[in-house]
């Protein structure tokens, strides 16, 4: 045979088979383990930094790739994108008039009811580390880790809205498991009636599904989801998806009710990793303690000068904690 | 022979990595269920090639390297590599004389008893994965197997 050199044609292999179940039972036993006890946590994380030079490795070049294209990028494209992003931006501030309006007002009423709010305080950007986990699982690395105080069930968002919430926590790295996970559900409002349900992933980064509305639901296709912030483990009020396709069979109880997630779950590259209330900020990286310092009472105060009338580009200065990442970045 | 040992240990250590980096090397999601298990297929042809030189230990520390970077139940991927590793090195002498057609299919069904253990501990470990297109793999592995044996045996000659 060509491939092999036949040089150890003795055919000794002296104990294979107590060596077969040695290792065998060796690994059963750490499945056993790892599954029955959560101890094996440690070996796990400190494994995962012995692995984390191969995914740094593996990814490197890609980075590099980016790198390199952002760099050698032409004027003219620059001067596009640099036009595009300010037309984004004075949108994006033209909302923000009214988003501090109703933000103050809110947190009026919320003081009123004696609510506690749970706005999302803090941020953290995670990338998307360009390596592949399991084929057949809605998942992402990111590379920020206990290190930065990332804890299991974290929410994530992007850009767009709700991306998904932390798994696993390593050292160095995290997994991110996504909405559109099948072993993943969220608990969703809508918008138009906050009407409650919980959205359902399907395996499909494109789809979300609502197994659980009642064929008599009022939802209706275009309806925007947002988290309810029910079960506290996502801030409330932050975009799920659209509701893309209802079909109501009247020979089922349930209707079948399909959903397009607002994050772009096959394409962001940024992720934001978010605290839900400033005692969860501060036992983390000590430099972003501050701005979760008080949020309400700052947000508060710093509406305060809209209501005396001061116009709007005095207010420009002042950011909502949704705006914040870029600031909140850790070293 | 012993006093290839050391020798030989070099290559194996490489191919193991690389073949361990390319797990993870990012790939279109439409082609990733396609991916081999490339790391598998090496640990196999040393199994083959040179039982002596340790292929069972390869075989739970690849596994555990594969454990570790898929976020999975830890010793899923070393119990199923341990025992597939196992059967291949029972069978070497036999592999070693067959024709490549015979070889790749031989290389099929060990890659299917790899997937099948796997396949199983996500089921008792409740997370199951019943895509079908977790059976693509063995197939496309067994497809490369005659390329991959030829190079590593060019490595190994060297």
């Amino acid at each position: 045979m060509v491939a092999f050199r036949n040089s150890d044609p003795s055919g000794r292999t002296s104990g294979l088979l107590l060596r077969c179940v040695l290792y065998s039972l060796l690994a059963l036993g750490l499945i056993i383990v790892d599954k029955r006890y959560q101890n094996l946590a440690d070996i796990r994380r400190w494994l995962s930094i012995v692995a984390y030079p191969a995914q740094l490795a593996v990814e490197s070049p890609f980075a590099g790739w980016h790198w390199f294209r952002e760099s050698v990028s032409t004027r003219d494209a620059l001067r596009e994108d640099n036009a595009r992003l300010r037309a984004e931006l004075r949108l994006a501030q033209f909302h923000l008039q009214r988003y501090e309006a109703l933000e103050s007002e809110t947190v009026r009423l919320r003081a009123l009811r004696g609510n506690t709010s749970e706005v999302a305080t803090r941020f953290v950007i995670g990338d998307i580390m360009d390596v592949d986990l399991d084929a057949f699982r809605e998942r992402v690395l990111v590379d920020k880790g206990a290190h930065d105080g990332i804890f299991v069930g974290q929410p994530v968002l992007d850009a767009g809205g709700v991306f998904g919430q932390v798994a696993r926590v390593e050292e160095l790295t995290s997994e991110v498991i996504l909405i559109s996970d099948p072993a993943h559900a969220i608990p969703v409002q809508i918008n138009r009636n906050g009407l409650r349900t919980i959205a359902v992933g399907t395996g499909d980064t494109s789809r979300l599904k609502l197994p659980y509305l009642p064929t008599s639901a009022d939802v209706v296709v275009g309806d925007l989801l947002v988290t309810s912030g029910l079960g506290g483990g996502f801030p409330a009020g932050y975009p799920v998806g659209t509701v893309a396709a209802v079909k109501r069979d009247p020979a089922q109880s349930l209707a079948d009710v399909d959903v397009r997630p607002a994050a772009a779950l096959d394409r962001s590259r940024e992720l934001m990793l978010a605290w839900l209330r400033p005692s969860e900020a501060l036992p983390a990286s000590p430099s972003a303690a501050t701005p979760a310092a008080n949020p309400a009472s700052a947000r508060a105060a710093a509406a305060a000068p809209r209501k005396a009338g001061v116009t709007p580009p005095a207010a420009k200065s002042v950011k909502p904690p949704a705006a914040k990442p870029p600031g909140a970045r850790t070293p | 022979m012993m006093r290839d040992d050391p020798i030989r240990r070099m290559p194996m250590a490489l191919s193991a990595l690389v073949a361990l980096a390319l797990a993870v090397i990012p790939l279109p999601a439409a082609l990733d269920v396609f991916r081999p298990d490339l790391l598998v297929l090496v640990v196999f042809y040393w199994s083959i090639e040179s039982p002596r030189a340790g292929g069972l230990t390869l075989a739970f520390m690849s596994g555990l390297a594969l454990d570790v970077i898929n976020g999975v139940v830890l010793g899923q991927h070393a119990l199923a590599l341990t025992l597939m590793a196992a059967w291949a090195t029972h069978l070497r002498l036999r592999l070693r004389v067959f024709s490549l057609l015979s070889q790749s299919l031989t290389i099929f069904a060990l890659l299917t008893g790899y997937q099948f253990i796997l396949f199983w501990i996500d089921g008792a470990t409740g997370n199951p994965v019943t895509s079908f297109a977790r059976w693509f793999a063995p197939v496309v592995g067994a497809i490369i197997w005659p390329l991959l044996a030829g190079a590593l045996g060019r490595l190994n000659e060297r």
